[in-house]
């Protein structure tokens, strides 16, 4: 009934009278909550009592809550795979009106998991062994944090990182927003840590080359070997159960705002460059002069329909951070800001935004692609570089004089991501970023078991989400390690080696890469660990030389004739 | 053509009381709470943001901050506590240093010694001037009338050459109000006969003060008392200027009291002590938003009006209880404190008694012509791109 979710369309008791007159059906009851600890109770009591040896749950969706009655199954000595789920509140109550229509449906559903449950067969789930050494790749704030906990917890890390330091990104950076934390105090103590930890090899100016296997039992080579620098030298060969993939941002290239003038005009700089001048405590002008105005432009690459239309979500609070330091550094400053919007969404920002204000920092608003221009200033106007803007919240077209003018440009996917995508098989979306098993409930995960990704290499996050998802992946990983094995659900296709002809079709088909070719044999076989079950070889297959194990053709057809006979 | 920002206006104008404006992040709730703002006089946000930028050429055509009577709602509301009430005072105050061509306002806004020092300054040059004339002239211990010291028709004289300064002062500055307001960077049209069909507007608003009690009605003083006792006060000051512009030799005479003239004296002295004493205590106890923050220049207006008031009041018990030397001396410390306070008054706050009316009237003149105009482009959509 799912409360009145599904019993206020649908004639629930109806169904139940229908289901009795089923052949084959023992029994047939209805339950406010069936999901309920009462509800299971009531099922598992049933199984006991009328010896039933397969089960319909007419309910929700099988994602909500399949697991829920399959261990119901498991508590009262059943096989969890006897159980179907006839969906009788997404695809009935919640899709229709009319209750008379929504209950035939509902019966139509019911009578097919009947006959389907009928073929079940009784599965088991397999398990492999979980090695407890893991790669991470990418030596930023992400990947020493989740090598630090691993490691600390006493189990083999591998960290690869690209460049010949670690640190990543956030060794660019000068103060942290909003506390102003020094970036170098952040890193420092991490880097150190992680160089000196036994349990942590770090492969400088590395890269993965290749991994293989499933997880668990992954292998990883890494080529480029530390300290030497020679790309030619053998790859490192390493045993590995599960990979962290932290491999960051890279920022996105001014010059393609044309407003901008970025490269033409010298006095326009990315944050970055304000970065490294702040960092040598010298905020000049290229002629060398102290700037009297400085003009912070916000969402350079970002939320625009042309570039990227996410929002980067630190330049903002960066932008205040730099008006901070700025007029730390030249008290006779005038900094104006000019923004889309002031995100301030954070922990302290709000308050950050605030003594901004206090400051008199200027805020200037423009409209979302309606840019501000950026042109050279006459000598007889006292500043380098003159800013037009249609501002929006006083409705004035303004020019606003600058000396400097520093670009917030916002993150991006990494050029090389989708090679990374392709070697460790995770999806990326349409910007590059990399996809997460469940946006919401599994932002760590991946749709590839053991390899999980953190940071800001999934999308832009500041520096604690992003350490929260390095802490969170590695989390997961010692969860799992703690187990030892890890459990393969049993819906996985098998190849029925005297039918297989060897044809290789479904080894490329295959979007988990989870097929082998045996050379001896010459045969595919199928990695059960690897495997989703996803069903395309099964179709593909010239021999029918596959069965999708809980998918199998007498069960899909049988499923089928039900769902038409009522 | 783009308009050029002045970040370092917002310097210039902590000076004039707005330090707060910085705080303002544009949500518009003061302009929601505000009983005056409407569709055409958009205030206090959008005074609030040309500050911000500086956009003086803007801000000097504006009529808004004399379309507001600080009632202090807007502060009241305002998240970031960035006192809109105050910042449209502090506007007020630069808009009187703007329309004032010698920039003495300015330097008095900025400079309490530059003002009280040019009080004092005049204050002695007037004492100095009576007592010359008196003791050459007169004798001390006659009053008025023959050989007296000061003699009535000398005041009088003395009273409207004060009196024309003033006015010049004034006029010169209403016109360039006029011109900020209803000329300067502006593409509306204005139909010169709107003067005159609004022209009512001027004195209405002048003699009832009827927007201050429009804000009150919102507010929770009881039955408009801020409204009688600002209304009292200004009658009181109109009173006391006619009384003195034109019926000095009347008041001087004595010791009988004339009563056709007298009574309004007394009425007036008693308005300007009750709102002199109301003053002091609001400002010192603070107790509504809007005496929350004193300006230098409104306690010097305040002590000022004290002197006046209470030397005025003791030489006339002392004439007419025939202690006439006090009497004189008095009679010449009243004027020291008259005269720089009426000189003083284009210069400072004092002058919204003629800017306010003033603007209600252009903004009268403007509403009907911006409704003019899109009462045109409304019937003729042929001419809208």
């Amino acid at each position: 009934m799912c409360g009145t979710n599904i019993a206020k369309v649908v004639d629930v008791e109806a169904i139940a009278e229908f289901a009795r007159t089923v052949p084959g059906v023992a029994l047939a009851k209805t339950y406010k909550y069936m999901c309920s600890n009462p509800g299971q109770e009531m099922i598992v009591q049933d199984i006991r009592e009328h010896k039933l040896n397969r089960i319909v749950v007419a309910a929700c969706s099988p994602n909500m809550h399949e697991r829920t009655f399959r261990s119901a199954l498991r508590i009262a000595g059943l096989n969890q795979y006897l159980l179907e789920m006839a969906n009788i509140r997404e695809q009935c109550s919640w899709v229709h009106a009319d209750t008379k229509g929504a209950t035939e449906k509902a019966k139509a559903l019911v009578y097919a998991a009947i006959c389907r449950v009928k073929f079940h067969e009784e599965l088991e789930s397999v398990s492999v062994n979980m090695c407890p050494n893991v790669l991470i790749i990418g030596g930023g704030i992400a990947g020493m944090t989740a090598a630090l906990e691993l490691a600390d917890a006493g189990n083999q890390v591998y960290l690869v990182e690209k460049n010949d330091h670690l640190g990543g990104n956030l060794a660019r950076v000068d103060l942290t927003a909003p506390y102003l934390y020094s970036a170098r105090d952040l890193l420092t103590e991490r880097i150190t840590r992680v160089m000196e930890h036994k349990k942590i090899k770090v492969f400088l100016n590395s890269t993965l080359r290749e991994l293989k296997g499933f997880i668990g039992n992954f292998t990883a080579s890494v080529s480029g070997v530390n300290g030497t620098g020679d790309k030619t030298a053998k790859p490192e060969v390493v045993e590995i159960g599960n990979v962290i993939v932290c491999t960051g941002y890279k920022e996105f290239d001014a010059s393609r705002v044309v407003h901008y003038g970025y490269g033409k005009l010298p006095n326009v700089i990315t944050s970055f460059e304000l970065e490294k001048m702040i960092r040598e405590g010298n905020i000049r002008t290229k002629e060398g002069k102290i700037p009297k105005y400085v003009a912070i432009i916000h969402c350079v690459g970002s939320r625009s329909q042309e570039f990227h239309s996410y929002c980067s979500r630190v330049c903002c609070m960066t932008a205040l951070k730099y008006a901070h330091e700025i007029k730390s550094a030249n008290p006779g400053c005038y900094i104006s800001d000019i923004y889309i919007d002031m995100h301030a969404f954070g922990k302290g920002h709000e308050d950050f935004y605030r003594r901004s204000s206090e400051a008199k920092t200027l805020f200037l608003m423009y409209e979302k692609d309606d840019r501000p221009v950026i042109h050279k200033a006459e000598p007889k106007d006292n500043c380098e570089m003159l800013i037009e803007v249609n501002e929006k919240l006083s409705g004035e077209h303004i020019e606003i004089p600058a000396d400097l003018v520093v670009l917030m440009v916002g993150m991006e996917a990494r050029e090389d991501s989708h090679e990374i995508a392709r070697l460790v098989n995770i999806s990326q979306d349409n910007e590059g970023w990399f996809i997460e098993s469940h946006p919401k409930l599994e932002p760590v995960a991946t749709t590839t078991d053991g390899v999980f990704i953190a940071g800001t290499c999934v999308a832009p996050k500041d520096i604690p989400d992003t350490v929260a998802q390095a802490r969170a992946a590695a989390a997961r990983i010692l969860a799992r390690i703690a187990k030892e094995k890890i459990e393969v659900d049993a819906l996985f296709s098998e190849v029925n080696e005297n039918l297989c002809s060897g044809c290789r079709l479904c080894n490329t088909l295959c979007p988990f890469s989870a097929i082998e070719f045996d050379e001896i044999k010459k045969q595919s076989h199928i990695i059960s660990a690897l495997c989703k079950g996803c069903g395309v070889c099964v179709a593909a297959c010239p021999s029918a030389a596959i069965k999708g194990r809980h998918f199998t053709d007498l069960q899909v057809l049988s499923q089928l004739e039900g769902l038409l006979a009522v | 053509m783009a308009t050029r920002v002045n970040p370092e206006f917002i310097d210039d104008l902590d000076r004039f009381g707005a330090e707060d404006v910085k705080m303002c992040y544009q949500c518009g709730d003061c302009s929601t709470v505000c009983p005056h703002a409407d569709e055409i006089f958009k205030f206090p946000r959008k005074s609030m943001r040309l500050l911000q930028m500086g956009l003086e050429s803007k801000i000097e055509t504006t009529l808004e901050p004399w379309l507001c009577y600080y009632c202090g709602q807007c502060s009241e509301q305002c998240p970031r506590e960035a006192d809109p009430g105050e910042t449209m005072m502090s506007l007020r105050r630069w808009l009187i240093s703007r329309y004032d061509f010698t920039g003495i306002a300015r330097l008095f806004f900025r400079s309490r010694i530059a003002e009280i020092a040019a009080i004092i300054i005049i204050a002695l040059i007037t004492g100095a001037f009576l007592l010359y004339y008196g003791f050459t002239g007169g004798n001390i211990g006659i009053y008025d009338g023959e050989g007296a010291f000061l003699p009535s028709g000398f005041i009088h004289r003395f009273d409207l050459t004060v009196g024309g300064i003033l006015l010049i002062f004034l006029v010169i500055n209403a016109f360039r109000m006029w011109n900020f307001t209803m000329l300067k960077n502006t593409s509306l049209k204005v139909p010169w006969w709107l003067y005159i069909t609004e022209i009512w507007q001027f004195p209405w608003h002048f003699f009832t003060q009827k927007r201050y009690a429009e804000c009150e009605q919102k507010h929770e003083h009881p039955v408009y008392m801020p409204w009688l006792l600002h209304l009292g006060l200004m009658l009181g000051y109109v009173t006391m200027l006619v009384l003195v512009m034109v019926f000095v030799e009347a008041l001087q005479s004595g010791p009988e009291i004339i009563w056709e003239v007298h009574i309004f004296g007394y009425l007036a002295s008693a308005g300007l002590l009750a709102g002199t004493i109301y003053f002091i205590r609001n400002r010192l106890r603070k107790n509504y938003i809007q005496y929350k923050k004193s300006h230098g220049t409104d306690w010097v207006f305040v002590i000022l009006l004290t002197i006046i008031v209470l030397t005025g009041i003791a030489q006339h018990v002392l004439h007419r209880t025939g202690v006439y030397e006090w009497a004189n001396y008095l009679y010449v410390i009243h004027l020291m404190a008259v005269v720089p306070w009426l000189l003083r008054m284009p210069f400072c706050k004092w002058s919204h008694l003629l800017y306010r009316p003033l603007a209600m009237y252009f903004a009268a003149i403007r509403r009907e012509a911006v409704r003019r105009q899109e009462t045109i482009l409304n019937n003729y959509p042929v001419f809208v791109k």
